[in-house]
């Protein structure tokens, strides 16, 4: 073994939702990049951004197209937090975009020889800046080229906080929002339909305006339920109705001010 | 082929005293009142304004029943009423052009020997003479409807061809896909690379996807079974890429194997339940998919556990829309593309077509 000058062998994050192409940039860093210690392979976006907040590595190489959460959305979630580089198949508008900014990418099938340049001037970032650029504006069009039909202008992701750890959840798994003095309680469900709940640090009055008012309506001055997520609405009497979800037992009284959301159509 | 005419009526006014038809209808006139002109005693204004007058009420009424009334009994056809219609046309108009042209007089026009005589003259040249130009009229004008008609279908057949070409040429672009390509590439890369004993079965299906895909793209059909080993290899080539994310079966009838179809048919549906069903989900699903012959009908279905319709709907459309386009070409319009939603989340896509058999 030769001796390390730093203290710390440099870490890294690989996330790809096909298992041989992780496997296959795995190898090649080992290749390429001995000291480089690779501590988290990630399958999604979702969770590439939990194992980044559990190992927080130095260097994130995102796939562009990973399912549920995007590379790119998931480098948003990173921030400046972790040199970024992004892996895409041909793509000509992702590399395009690459091409203008500041953000490094790979191309599959990766080449030995581009991967070198990429190394090289990763460990150059890693001695020479202590500081990481911001990237959030470049990101911003990276994935208005990349995802040109798609209009994520409301939230479509939250951050939620489970007791230490950090979960992301997608709009389309929350049950419902609860107003909790400065917080919000997030109730959602995860794919196997069970139930869990978190904290969010934003008020609920401004998470309202940033979510789908197609999809999130406000039936209580503190509860905001996804309409998704709704088995049935009872009615009761004197101008009141409880909801009833699909996946947890709660249930939700509407008040008057917001029964109009449920008259019969 | 029907033809929905929409021409408001001042047109048909306009169509009526048709300059052409206006020209036979003054030289049969001029021809008419030669006979008429020796025998003649009054001035040549009268003769002249008496002719015309009868000339334009007969072309009137040719023309009227041209049109109206729009629904014809199943009994009468309109080329009778309009012969008819002039066969009458004549006696009265005569009668009344002699009622005019007289006004003022003491006596009744038939009263008057000379003006009976005239009357019987250009009633019995009227009858004789006018009913068979009607006949002739209206044979041409079943010549010139033939003729525009023979030129709609060359249409109609040019715009057949350009689509059939346009949907072809689209299809060719779509299938270039090099994000597909070069994926699945980088993965075969790394089965090679660490000598997996997969890589060469991989690197078949990829072959056999390749093999079919390409040189076909410019044959006009295909077959079920083509179709079936297509997305075959196709499935292979993604369940390697996404091991953990995709299941699935292809099942077929064996007579539903030999069903003639376009190229491409299942794996257009095939290819749309794994980008826009299985793709953007994290936990993946199956894809299902089965031919058979349902009441002499082929029938294939491609069902999937993935997004639903809601969410992964971008740019469906174009796929389907081309897809539904190339069947509709291929079996002139008999042939049904439904979409729908199953549940608890997932999208069973359908296509239901004439059972035609490989001609041998």
């Amino acid at each position: 073994m030769t001796e390390v000058v730093t203290a710390r062998r440099p870490t890294a994050m690989i996330a790809d939702d096909e298992p041989l192409l992780r496997e296959s940039l795995t190898r090649l860093l080992a290749q390429t990049w001995p000291e480089l210690e690779v501590v988290a392979q990630a399958r999604n976006g979702r969770a590439a951004v939990e194992s980044f907040e559990a190992q927080h590595p130095d260097i994130c190489f995102l796939d562009v197209h990973m399912p549920g959460l995007s590379g790119i959305e998931a480098a948003r979630f990173i921030g400046r937090r972790a040199h970024v580089v992004f892996v895409t198949a041909y793509d000509q508008y992702a590399v395009q975009a690459f091409d203008q900014g500041a953000l490094d990418y790979l191309v599959k099938p990766v080449e030995l020889s581009r991967l070198m340049d990429t190394v090289a001037r990763l460990k150059e970032r890693l001695r020479a800046t202590p500081e990481i650029p911001d990237t959030a504006a470049l990101l911003d069009q990276l994935a208005a080229r990349v995802f040109k039909n798609a209009a994520p202008t409301s939230l479509r992701w939250l951050r939620v906080s489970v007791g230490q750890a950090l979960r992301l959840v997608s709009a389309d798994e929350i049950d419902f929002l609860r107003s909790e003095d400065k917080y919000t309680l997030v109730a959602w469900h995860d794919p196997a339909g069970q139930p869990a709940e978190g904290l969010v640090r934003t008020p609920l009055k401004e998470l309202i305006n940033q979510l789908d008012a197609e999809q999130f309506v406000q039936v209580h001055r503190s509860v905001v339920v996804n309409l998704r997520a709704i088995k049935q609405v009872l009615r009761g009497h004197n101008e009141t109705a409880n909801i009833h979800l699909k996946y947890r037992a709660d249930v939700l009284p509407v008040s008057r001010t917001f029964l109009h959301h449920f008259r019969m159509m | 082929m029907t033809f929905i005419d929409a021409t408001p009526i001042r047109h048909d006014l306009a169509r009526v005293f048709h300059w052409r038809r206006m020209k036979v209808m003054l030289i049969t006139c001029f021809l008419l009142h030669l006979p008429i002109l020796a025998t003649w005693q009054a001035s040549y204004a009268v003769l002249v304004g008496r002719v015309l007058f009868i000339g334009c009420v007969v072309l009137l009424a040719f023309g009227l029943f041209e049109r109206s009334p729009i629904h014809l009994p199943a009994w009468i056809s309109r080329w009778a009423l309009q012969v008819f219609a002039v066969a009458v046309a004549v006696p009265i108009s005569t009668a009344i052009a002699y009622a005019i042209t007289t006004i003022g007089d003491p006596a009744h026009w038939w009263q008057n020997q000379n003006r009976m005589f005239g009357f019987s003259i250009m009633t019995a040249l009227g009858l004789l003479v006018s009913p068979w130009i009607a006949v002739a009229a209206l044979l041409r004008q079943i010549k010139d409807e033939a003729h525009k008609l023979a030129l709609t279908f060359e249409l109609a057949r040019s715009e057949y061809d350009r689509n059939a070409l346009d949907a072809r040429l689209r299809l060719l672009q779509a299938q270039v896909a090099p994000h597909f390509l070069f994926n699945t590439l980088a993965n075969v890369r790394e089965l090679v690379s660490t000598g997996s004993p997969r890589a060469a079965p991989v690197l078949e299906s990829l072959i056999a996807y390749l093999r079919a895909a390409v040189p076909r793209l410019n044959q006009p059909s295909s077959t079920m079974g083509q179709e079936l080993e297509l997305v075959q290899a196709y499935l292979d080539v993604m369940q390697m890429r996404m091991p953990d994310r995709l299941q699935f079966s292809v099942e077929a009838d064996d007579d539903a194997r030999t069903l003639v179809c376009p190229p491409m048919t299942l794996l257009t549906l095939v290819e749309n339940a794994m980008r826009h069903g299985i793709d953007p989900t994290e936990e993946g699903g199956r894809i299902d998919v089965r031919v058979t012959i349902i009441n002499g009908r082929g029938h294939a279905e491609v069902r999937d556990t993935g997004m639903g319709l809601a969410r992964g709907s971008e740019g469906l459309g174009t796929g389907l829309a081309n897809l539904r386009e190339r069947l509709q070409l291929a079996f002139d319009g008999d042939a049904h593309v439904t979409l729908s939603e199953i549940s608890p989340h997932g999208v069973r896509a359908e296509i239901d077509f004439p059972a035609r058999k490989d001609a041998p």
